[in-house]
Formats: structure tokens, C-alpha cells, sequence
């Protein structure tokens, strides 16, 4: 009935799913521990008052290929939407113009747009928000690249925050930002492409710390909980890894056993 | 729009959903497997009809930033009629011609596959500048970086290869053993990370899902 080679991730997965609920029962009480800062999150406000000072806008990207909802990578896309309404409640708040550079997803766009216009509703600001700001070029990262460098070009940029699934369309429009004079902030789960991220933003979330990070700016007790949750999970992988290491060195292999 | 509307259905679509989509992956039940691959397929229909969701947006935008300046604005106007006019010789040359004539694919094999192959020759520059701005050993982490960077590129050079024969191996060490090693405890913990959040949308508690963040 369970399928062959599955029973760890549904062992995992169970526990999780323990956990989350034990952890959101602590965040519903208050008394989830204190969690580190992460100088990224300080920097979007820092940007954005860099944008106003300089009169030039605050862009926002999710990647050519982000907001996909229905992939493996949707975890990110929901996370990029936590930092999209963060952003535009900062850029309603203190008056910024805010670009959106929307994925050639098609699928996610009206939520983009719903979360764009969330913030401005929260700042009592919508009539500050102009649905031409939101921006889509078509399928394909080759026309995403264009139409996001283009408008740095043309229209200025003060922060670029990049939050999502990208590809290789990350090493351009990240560089033209910077070379245009703006601050780049930006992050990926995408581990191959972290490096564009480390080489060519001010401020980066390395790999999972935009998972960590969309639960800080959303300061929702219930997004707060994953974030231990995420953590006992390292460390139970740390164990296994370590258990591993040394049964295999006693000659050991467990792999067979856990059905891996 | 309710509470009941806005917040408490999509959470109940999302975990209906959510779980048909578990018991499809983890059990060998056939009702399950059907019901996981018809739900897949619908993926892919909401994916091509929202493309003309795109199509507004675009046309939107362009037409709006040419209204609001009328002087400067006339790339806007371009970016406003020529997608339709492309759009317009495409489709007519596929319906004349069909979808596999030199007609229909002269757009794609002379001018979309060229501009793209510059796009990417652009990003050499790219990498190429980050890289004189982030190779500078100002600190530890960027020394770090630096001396990573240094290797990987002088063992790809035949003559260093050719100066520093051990340079290959080492090379192929740190390629091997410290990048694979660390690549695999990030892509850990980014897994764990979506996990979480996995867990948590099928929780009902996931407030972007449900009611923004």
C-alpha cells in the first residue's frame, strides 16, 4: 500500500507535520524564542529610502521563471509574495514608486497583483497604486532580461529586491542593477544560482534564509513557527548524516533498512 | 466578499487537494495516481489560457506609461503595437502555412533564436564585472572567495595547467569534496525550508496562501 522507498520521507514528513502543529501552538501563546536578525531584511527599508532620496524607483523581481505554482520550486514563490507585500506596504508608507517585474508565469499573476495592492490597502494608500507598474514581457527569460534591464535603463533604480526562482537570467538583470547605480538586495533557494546572488548583491539571503526571512518581514506568529520547525529539521539531518558516518565506518550501511 | 469566502475555502481547497496529492505520491492505491495525474494536467491547461492574462497586463502597462507621457513615451507606444503586429504575422502564417513551415518558423530561426544568443553573450560582461568587484580580498569571506575563484579558473587554463601540474588535482579536490559537500547541506536546508512551508499550507496556515503575508 505504501509505496516502496517512501517510508523515511513519510516518517520525516509526519514529523513535521508534529512539530509544526506543537510550534504553532507556541507561537499562538507567545512564547516562541527570539530569532536572530538578518542585515538583508534591515537593508529593503534602507533601499527604499535610498530610492526616494535619489527620486528613482524600487523594483521588484521574481525571476523569469518565478511565480510558478505548481512545480517543486512553489515553496518560493509563495515566499517571494511574502516579500512583494512587505515591500510595497514600506514603498506605500514612505511614498516610494514600486516597479513589479512580473515572471512570464502566467498562472500567479493575479496574485502578484494582489499582494502589490495588499500593502498599499494596508498603508490606506490605494489609490497610490498603479496596476502599470506591474510589468510582464512576454514568455521566455531572453524578453524578461530585456524589458527588466530596459527599465532600469530608461526609469532608474534605487533598490532592486530579486526574491525567488531564478536561472540564468539572474547574472544580467542583477549586474545591470548594480551598474545603474542601485542597491541590490536579493536571494534564492536555487543553490546552483546563490552564486550570482553572493557575487553581485549588497545584501544577500543565502539560500534558505529567504524562507526564514519572508517569516520575519510577515511578522505572522504562524510563518515565525516554521522557522523552528526548519531548524530541529537541520538538526535531525545533522544526526542522521552522523549516524550514517559512523555506522558506515563500523562497516555498516543502513540504507537498505531506511529504504533509501 | 465573506471571511468564509476569501480565507476558510482556498484553505480548504489547498488541503483537499494538498492530500489527494500526498496519497498519490506515497501510496500504490490507482485511484490516487489517476487523480494526481488528472490534477497535474490541469496545471498545464491554467498555465496556456493564463498566458492571455500576460497578454492584458503588457498591453496595460504600455498603453497607460504612453498615456501619462505622450512626448518621450513613443517606446511604449512601439512596445504597445508591435507584439500584435508579430502576434497578428504569426498567426496568419500559421494558418496559411501550417506550424512547421519555413513560413511560420522564419521569426523564431532568424530573429528570436539571435537576439536570444546575444542576450546570453551579454552575460559574460556581467559575470565578468561582478567578478572584478567581488574579487577583492577585503575581507575573509571574500578571500575565501578569491582563492576558490583563483583555482577553479587557473586549473582551466591549459597553460597553468601546463606551469602548476598539481593544480588539476587540487582543482578537481575542491570541486569534488568542500563544493559538493557544502552545495549539499544548503540544498538540505533550502528543502527543509520548503518543507516547512509545505507543511504548513496543508496546515491551513499559511497566511500568503490564504490572506497575503
Amino acid at each position: 500500500m505504501i509505496e516502496p522507498g517512501s517510508w523515511l520521507d513519510l516518517i520525516f514528513l509526519a514529523l513535521m507535520t508534529v512539530l509544526t502543529n506543537y510550534y504553532l501552538k507556541k507561537a499562538t501563546d507567545g512564547t516562541l524564542p527570539n530569532l536572530r536578525t538578518i542585515p538583508a531584511i534591515a537593508a529593503i527599508e534602507e533601499g527604499v529610502g535610498k530610492s526616494i532620496e535619489e527620486d528613482k524607483p524600487v523594483h521588484y523581481a521574481m525571476g523569469a521563471s518565478g511565480g510558478q505554482l505548481y512545480s517543486t520550486l512553489v515553496s518560493m514563490t509563495l515566499t517571494s509574495f511574502a516579500f512583494l507585500k512587505y515591500l510595497s506596504t514600506i514603498c506605500a508608507r514612505l511614498g516610494a514608486r514600486l516597479i513589479v517585474h512580473m515572471p512570464y508565469q502566467t498562472e500567479s499573476l493575479p496574485m502578484i497583483e494582489a499582494m502589490a495592492r495588499d500593502g498599499y490597502i494596508a498603508e490606506g494608500k490605494e489609490d497610490e497604486f498603479r496596476v502599470e507598474d506591474l510589468r510582464y514581457y512576454g514568455r521566455g527569460a531572453l524578453a524578461w532580461t530585456q524589458g527588466v534591464t530596459a527599465s532600469y535603463a530608461q526609469e532608474g533604480v534605487g533598490l532592486n529586491l530579486s526574491i525567488g526562482i531564478f536561472y540564468s537570467d539572474c547574472p544580467i538583470s542583477l549586474e545591470m542593477a548594480k551598474i545603474m547605480g542601485g542597491l541590490n538586495v536579493g536571494g534564492t533557494g536555487r543553490w546552483i544560482m546563490v552564486y550570482a546572488f553572493a557575487m553581485m548583491c549588497d545584501y544577500v539571503f543565502l539560500g534558505e534564509e529567504i524562507y526564514a526571512a519572508a517569516a520575519i518581514v510577515s511578522q505572522n506568529p504562524t510563518m515565525l513557527s516554521g522557522i523552528f520547525v526548519e531548524e530541529l529539521g537541520k538538526f535531525f539531518s545533522i544526526g542522521m548524516t552522523l549516524i550514517g558516518v559512523i555506522l558506515a565506518l563500523v562497516g555498516l550501511n543502513i540504507a537498505p533498512l531506511l529504504g533509501v | 466578499m465573506s471571511t468564509i469566502l476569501r480565507r476558510e475555502v482556498p484553505k480548504i481547497i489547498v488541503m483537499v487537494f494538498g492530500i489527494l496529492m500526498i496519497l498519490g505520491s506515497y501510496t500504490t492505491i490507482p485511484i490516487f495516481d489517476t487523480i494526481k495525474a488528472e490534477l497535474t494536467s490541469w496545471t498545464m491547461t491554467i498555465s496556456a489560457v493564463s498566458v492571455w492574462l500576460g497578454a492584458v497586463y503588457a498591453t496595460y502597462a504600455n498603453y497607460q506609461l504612453y498615456q501619462r507621457n505622450k512626448k518621450d513615451g513613443t517606446v511604449h507606444l512601439i512596445y504597445f503595437v508591435v507584439p500584435f503586429i508579430v502576434f497578428g504575422l504569426q498567426f496568419g502564417a500559421g494558418i496559411l502555412y501550417g506550424v512547421e513551415s519555413a513560413q511560420y518558423l522564419w521569426y523564431f530561426t532568424n530573429i528570436y533564436s539571435n537576439i536570444g544568443a546575444t542576450v546570453y553573450a551579454v552575460m559574460f560582461f556581467t559575470l565578468a564585472s561582478s567578478a572584478y568587484r567581488t574579487f577583492i580580498a577585503s575581507s575573509w569571506d571574500a578571500t575565501a572567495l578569491l582563492a576558490g575563484g583563483l583555482i577553479y579558473t587557473l586549473r582551466q587554463i591549459p597553460l597553468f595547467q601546463a606551469w602548476l601540474p598539481g593544480i588539476v588535482g587540487f582543482g578537481e579536490w575542491v570541486m569534488l569534496v568542500p563544493n559538493v559537500g557544502g552545495g549539499r547541506g544548503a540544498v538540505i536546508a533550502a528543502a527543509l525550508g520548503a518543507l516547512a512551508l509545505g507543511v504548513r499550507t496543508l496546515m491551513g496556515q499559511e497566511a500568503t496562501v490564504t490572506e497575503g503575508a
